[in-house]
């Protein structure tokens, strides 16, 4: 079981091998996905970037795409990378997360939420529902919700 | 919605007409998603824009169940940064003149 506290120095978050292990893969794939530049097909890169106008404005879209897109692409690589090494290469993790490092972790955790409930196309009754081992859906819902469960833990002792 | 709310004060030459109308101000709007929770879409309120913990929990609960909220509102260049930042946090924000 993780555990979670709050130390002088911020946050401590302490994961246990597997689950230092289940969050370093995560975040390998997300770096994976940033560095492919997918592009506006993958509906998981149009949902980590968002339109901005909302189709109502083209050029100001254009416009807009052309100097956020590739700095929010940076930042979201920057913070992926930055808790790769918070997380080391093996074992568990055992780390104290100041403000700026426990904001950096909660945008990667929502980040990997997002992807993977866009892949399962997730809505508010989905997420609701009690899992059921018999649902193929099951193992990813149930990171989906883990990575939320630690998400709140970190929001609790950073306040 | 308190000191975040900025008026235009002052005209951008390469702005269209639009951006000269003082009394309509673009809006950011964040729009509900199943993923997001609640408590980290009320702190992102909290930090980006500094509103109290009950303000953002206002703001929260609208987009919650009415769907969308605006956040903020203010000259294009700002709504711009605005939404930029919501991004960054993985919320759903869009950018709209208001009526």
């Amino acid at each position: 079981m993780p555990r979670f506290s709050r130390s002088p120095g911020g946050v401590r978050v302490e994961l246990d091998e597997d689950e230092a292990g289940l969050l370093r893969r995560l975040v390998e794939e997300m770096v994976s996905l940033l560095e492919a530049n997918a592009g506006p097909a993958d509906p998981v890169v149009d949902r980590l970037f968002p339109a901005a106008y909302g189709g109502a404005e083209p050029e100001a879209e254009q416009d807009f795409r052309r100097y956020a897109g590739s700095e929010l692409e940076r930042l979201k690589l920057e913070g992926a990378r930055r808790t790769a090494s918070d997380l080391g290469e093996t074992g568990p993790a055992s780390l104290t997360l100041d403000e700026d490092a426990a904001s950096g972790w909660l945008a990667l955790l929502t980040d990997l939420r997002l992807a993977i409930g866009t892949r399962l196309g997730v809505d508010e009754e989905k997420m609701a529902r009690d899992l059921d081992p018999r649902d193929p859906e099951a193992p990813a819902l149930g990171v989906l919700h883990w990575l939320g469960w630690v998400q709140e833990e970190i929001l609790h002792h950073l306040a | 919605m308190g000191s975040t709310v900025v008026t235009p004060q002052r005209i951008d030459e390469t702005g269209t007409d639009q951006d000269r109308a003082p009394d309509r101000p673009w809006l950011v709007i964040v729009h509900n998603d199943p993923v997001n929770l609640m408590s980290y879409v009320t702190w992102v309120f909290q930090k980006l824009f500094g509103y109290s913990r009950e303000e953002a929990t206002k703001l929260m609960l609208d987009v919650h169940h009415r769907g969308r909220a605006v956040v903020s509102s203010g000259p294009r260049e700002k709504a711009e940064t605005d939404v930029f930042r919501l991004h960054a946090h993985g919320l759903w924000a869009t950018m709209s003149k208001s009526d």
